[in-house]
């Protein structure tokens, strides 16, 4: 029997899936690999003509073996978050080891469940879109597997218990109908179908309560920003270049066209102007004061941040982007922004302190798609002044900018801005009588000069293995005087932390650098691998200037290191996860509300717009018709002719379509099978009344047969029809051609059947 | 008149149980329900729904197909002790669209009486099917045996819920006693004295000895007439042959004695004395018949028809269904039980505890229930059972 061969086979897979589904939750491909061809091999070992399996006793052993090399590690580690990853891997694992013994009902129920458990085990580890993808096919496995699994299992116990009694009972006969396989797959069809709508049912309707949203999530979740609105400068692995596309951006001049030569822009996405020396990180401290809420229009229109639109307009850029993967409430800007348009009618906040934009439509069900802005490269101090509104939070931030309660750096600063002076022209330090503008130029150059000889004199790496934390230093510290080298948040921190020290207002920036164009498309393409931390100077009352010591030329080595040809095709696949991020991973209670809202108010709108519509046609159909008053009459007749039209035939064409089936006139010649329709219909009706009342003729069981079963249950029925059924003997195989009369007389008789039945039913099971 | 009219007994009720893989399902489903409102991770969220939404297409699903599933039992007249007994299920699916999978059916019987030996099970039927599954039983005791209704169960499609179907329906087997493999000598030795060997017939029409001559009927062979009658008398006359009989056997069950009266030894059942004793009947006449005896039985203390001698398989199957009705609680009655006739067959006795030999003629040769070790062939291969009725147990001729 096919579908009991399919067990198997169904079981594997899942079991496949699951494997691959936890190793990429955790991002091991070590893993993936070896936990995989372990158990393609086991496949051919286990079924293969040899059928060879583990020992119990060695499994066993392996299993110990196997737990306390994982325990260990684990309490090495020390980490409680590696809990669910250490418990998943020790499943996958044991999973594997199953997979090697020998398969008894009990090893199999074994193993769905710690597939099972491998691919929850693995939803607390990520919510990226490749193990989600992964999670949907291993619930549409499981569903397949399951009901193959009860058939697998229903067999295996009926032949065990027949072989238990030791050759006295016959072994089991399947007993199965016609298209056993076909029907168990549309039924697998239907039940997946069925749990995907009901679970999407359940996931719109579940309760989320906010105060308990953790919004970092699981690891996976780190991945969906792509950048931090902190640094920590806490960490001693090696980052991975993940080259997930996360947007495009297309960056236009004046006159509409594409900037050439492309250079790298700067994305801003966060600022962060608070260092904690405890924690060793950086914070973002955002404005609560002066934060201005716009709505954007619903027509793709540009909506001033707070610049007249008037305002230079042949230094005004253009910059559209367009979502991949990346679904996030931060609207990434170019410096200085001064207008934004959307797609579609959305809430944004803009700080005029740091000029960032958030979306704030939290009552919308999805997050942005595309937004373009209006940037003012070089923006003149009015125009930043009308950004900024000339708000307080503006010298705020300013005042922030200077702090850093790290004193040990003081030193070191001053030593650094001393050898770059020998290399890099800088101007000397303005005296007390130096007015704000010579300030802020001297500000501008020797940040300038720094960034620019740290560039020369330090390593731009993403290793950070080999560094070992110097119990009591700062990690500035030691970025600064003990290894030189780092990647961009270490060269972001020492530059704002040399320039804080030597009492120059800055600010870290984090965000992504778009340094991937595209001639053909004109587009920059923007990956996960392009987040980026650089540094903001003040230059002027309301000015900040970009200022990055992170050398370039390592950035652009590692991007063009990284390409791949899977990058041609990473556009489709972000579109997907954007999707997937936006609808699936970011569904909260804000959008479970708005969606309520949504279906409570809409549908009263929606019937309204319709009957409104429907009214409306039908005037206008009246007027057109010149139907006059009674119009709505006419029309409704109308109607009522058409659907008799269309229903009418219907009927007859099932009708004819049942009786062909009861009478089993498919091979009948055409002239004959007319008439037989016409003549011999009472029998199909006659059999159809028997269904009804629970007596069924089985298509093995004759007529004739069939009249005397009824009669001994039910004897006036069985009288009727026995005689219904010798009339239908005579037309079908005798070649009697009926009186008109006698549709008549089987009409009457047909309404005996129903009294009789109706007045003695029969049993309805015990036929 | 009732406010509500009373619950037909005959109607199927359709029962729905959660088996124990469902309440670990289900509080896997509220483990995954406190980690999901607590870890707020839509991803569990997701898995936690599609946990749910399993367990509702698993109701969903089963009750779909067992709604409209009709299902008859076939069951057979009779069975024996130690042979198999196959009870048919009919099953028809009525549903249009929906197909029955993993239908298993189970007979509410007494396992005291019919053990069972194997499930009914259909792995399918499609809509507007009719499919036969076979259930094995093992006769555990001979009699009647009441089928009053059975079962028919789903755990399809994730075997969190058993659906079941409780089909009131009666029904009836008479099972016959165990037939064991006797001595094939032992009714030879039976049969040799005066009156149940081998002899000619008081009747003509076979191919042996002379036996008379007859007047000639309308397609007597041509062979046979009496060619010098004819000549000296000038009449037509047929010779007719003698022919030979098979050796008669009559088996008397002797049970005059009530079961409580019966002399057991330390640890003996009464009753399995009797049973045995019916046990050795059978197996008699079941040797009589494979060997073409003609055969017939007498019951001594129970009131039954009078059997006369006859072979075949019908008679043969209408002793072994009196012995199985055979009721060894009604009272005990006088008389042997045989015919007053002066029947010329070798006569059995078989005795419960002890041979008395006043219950039958001098001729007659007993047995007793505690002798079965030593009728027995025990070179034959015996059925794949031993005897339920009981344990054999040293015996002897009182």
């Amino acid at each position: 029997m096919t579908l009991l061969r399919q067990y198997r086979f169904a079981s594997f897979m899942l079991v496949i899936v699951s494997i691959i589904a936890f190793s990429i939750a955790t991002v091991d491909f070590l893993q993936l690999f070896l936990a995989v061809t372990l158990a393609m091999v086991s496949w051919y070992i286990t079924e293969g003509p040899r059928g060879r399996t583990l020992p119990h006793w060695l499994s066993n052993t392996i299993i110990v073996v196997l737990l306390a090399w994982i325990g260990l590690g684990f309490m090495r580690s020390g980490e409680l978050s590696g809990a669910v990853a250490a418990l998943g891997r020790f499943l996958l694992w044991l999973l594997i080891i199953k997979l090697y013994s020998r398969p008894t009902v009990h090893e199999e129920r074994q193993r769905l469940s710690l597939a099972t458990m491998l691919v929850i085990a693995g939803c607390l580890e990520s919510v990226q879109f490749a193990f989600g993808a992964l999670v949907v096919l291993y619930v549409a496995l499981a569903v397949w597997t399951a009901m193959l699994w009860r058939l697998h299992r229903s067999y295996e116990h009926g032949r065990s218990s027949r072989a238990a009694s030791q050759g006295f009972a016959p072994p089991l006969e399947i007993a199965f109908g016609r298209r056993a396989t076909p029907q168990f797959r549309g039924m697998t069809v239907t039940s997946v179908l069925f749990v995907f709508v009901a679970s999407a049912g359940v996931f719109l309707l579940f309760p989320r309560i906010p105060t308990m949203l953790d919004t970092r999530g699981p690891r996976g979740a780190r991945s969906v920003t792509g950048f931090s609105d902190e640094i920590s400068l806490r960490g001693g692995d090696r980052i991975s270049e993940s080259r997930r596309e996360l947007f495009v951006v297309r960056w236009l001049d004046p006159t509409r066209e594409p900037v050439l030569p492309a250079r790298p822009l700067l994305l801003r996405g966060a600022v962060l102007d608070r260092y904690d020396p405890a924690g060793e990180r950086w914070l973002s401290a955002r404005s609560v004061t002066g934060v201005r809420t716009i709505r954007t229009p619903t027509e793709e229109r540009f909506v001033s941040l707070g610049v007249a639109d008037g305002d230079a307009p042949g230094s005004v850029y253009t910059a559209e982007f367009e979502m991949r993967a990346l679904a996030t409430d931060v609207v990434f800007t170019l410096y200085a922004p001064v207008a934004l348009s959307t797609t579609d009618s959305r809430t944004i906040t803009f700080d005029p302190a740091t000029f960032l934009i958030r979306d704030a439509s939290s009552n919308r069900a999805s997050r942005y798609w595309s937004y373009a802005l209006r940037v003012q490269p070089q923006p003149s101090g009015s125009v930043l002044e009308d950004i900024s509104g000339g708000s307080s939070s503006a010298s705020a931030s300013a005042s922030r900018a200077l702090q850093m309660p790290v004193p040990e750096i003081r030193p070191v600063a001053e030593q650094i801005l001393a050898e770059a002076r020998k290399s890099v022209n800088m101007p000397a330090e303005p005296g007390p009588d130096a007015d704000e503008a010579q300030r802020f130029v001297y500000q501008r150059e020797v940040a300038r000069g720094i960034a620019d000889w740290m560039q020369r004199n330090f390593t731009y790496t993403t290793d950070l293995s080999s560094i070992v934390k110097v119990s009591g230093e700062d990690p500035i510290v030691s970025f600064l005087t003990r290894y030189r080298r780092g990647h961009c948040e270490y060269f972001a921190s020492g530059l704002c932390a040399v320039l804080r020290s030597l009492g120059i207002e800055s600010r870290i920036i984090t965000g992504y650098i778009a340094m991937e164009f595209d001639e053909a498309t004109g587009l920059y393409t923007v990956r996960e691998s392009n987040a980026h931390a650089w540094v903001e100077v003040r230059t002027g009352p309301y000015a900040w200037t970009a200022v990055d010591a992170t050398p370039e030329d390592s950035l652009r080595e590692l991007q063009e290191q990284n390409r791949s040809f899977a990058d041609n095709f990473r556009w489709l696949y972000g579109t997907i996860e954007f999707l997937w991020n936006s609808r699936v991973v970011s569904y909260d209670s804000t959008t479970q509300a708005a969606i309520a809202d949504r279906v409570q108010s809409g549908w009263r709108t929606t019937i309204g717009e319709w009957l409104t519509a429907l009214n409306d046609s039908l005037s206008a159909l009246t007027t057109r018709l010149s139907l006059g008053q009674a119009g709505g009459a006419w029309l409704a007749a109308i109607g009522v002719g058409v659907l008799t039209a269309v229903l009418a035939p219907t009927l007859l064409i099932l009708r004819q379509r049942r009786i062909r089936h009861a009478l089993k006139l498919d091979g009948v010649p055409r002239a004959r099978r007319r008439m037989l329709l016409r003549e011999a219909a009472f029998y199909a009706e006659a059999l159809s009344e028997l269904s009804r009342a629970g007596f069924a003729k089985p298509e093995h069981v004759t007529p004739r047969e069939h009249a005397r079963a009824l009669a001994e249950r039910n004897p006036d029925a069985g009288r009727v029809f026995a005689a219904v059924a010798e009339e239908f003997y005579r037309i079908r195989f005798g070649d009697w051609n009926p009186p008109a009369e006698h549709a008549d007389e089987m009409k009457s008789r047909m309404f005996a059947l129903r009294q009789a039945l109706r007045q003695n039913p029969v049993p309805k099971m015990a036929d | 008149m009732a406010l509500f009219a009373a619950r037909d007994p005959d109607r199927p009720r359709y029962r729905t149980r959660f088996m124990r893989a469902g309440v670990v399902y289900v509080i896997a489903i509220l483990v995954m329900g406190i980690a999901s409102g607590a870890r707020p991770n839509n991803l569990i969220i997701w898995v936690f729904s599609a946990m749910i939404a399993a367990l509702l297409a698993s109701g969903v699903l089963s009750g779909l197909m067992m709604t409209p599933l009709r299902a008859t039992r076939i069951e057979p007249r009779r069975g024996r002790v130690g042979e198999p007994l196959l009870i048919r299920y009919e099953l028809t699916n009525r549903s249009r669209l929906i197909p029955s999978y993993d239908l298993t059916v189970t007979e509410a019987v007494d396992p005291k009486l019919l053990e069972p030996a194997g499930t009914a099970w259909a792995l399918h039927v499609g809509p507007g099917d009719t499919v036969h599954a076979e259930a094995v039983f093992r006769p555990v005791r001979r009699g009647a045996v009441q089928l009053k209704s059975f079962e028919v169960a789903t755990t399809f499609p994730f075997g969190l819920l058993r659906k079941i179907v409780h089909i009131p329906r009666s029904g009836d087997v008479l099972i016959h006693p165990e037939i064991l493999p006797l001595r094939a000598d032992l009714l030879a030795r039976v049969t040799s004295g005066a009156f149940g060997g081998q002899r000619l017939s008081a009747k003509g029409g076979g191919n042996d000895d002379f036996f008379g001559v007859r007047e000639y009927r309308s397609g007597d062979s041509i062979r046979s007439i009496a060619w010098k009658r004819l000549a000296g008398t000038g009449q037509i006359a047929t010779i007719e042959r003698g022919r030979a009989v098979p050796p008669r056997v009559r088996v008397l069950l002797d049970l005059r004695t009530p079961t409580a009266a019966l002399r057991t030894a330390p640890g003996e059942d009464a009753r399995t004395l009797e049973e045995r004793a019916i046990v050795i009947a059978a197996s008699t006449i079941a040797l009589a018949d494979r060997l073409g005896y003609e055969y017939a039985l007498s019951v001594a203390g129970l009131e039954i028809p009078v059997v006369a001698l006859r072979k075949g398989h019908f008679h043969r199957e209408k002793i072994m269904s009196l012995l199985a009705a055979l009721d060894l609680d009604a009272p005990r009655v006088a008389g042997n039980g045989l015919s007053a006739s002066d029947e010329r067959a070798a006569l059995v006795c078989v005795h419960a505890d002890r041979a008395d030999t006043a219950v039958a003629p001098e001729s007659a040769w007993h047995f007793t229930a505690r002798q079965i070790d030593a009728i027995l062939d025990q070179g034959a291969e015996r059925s794949a059972t031993e005897p339920a009725t009981a344990t054999p147990t040293a015996g002897g001729a009182a």
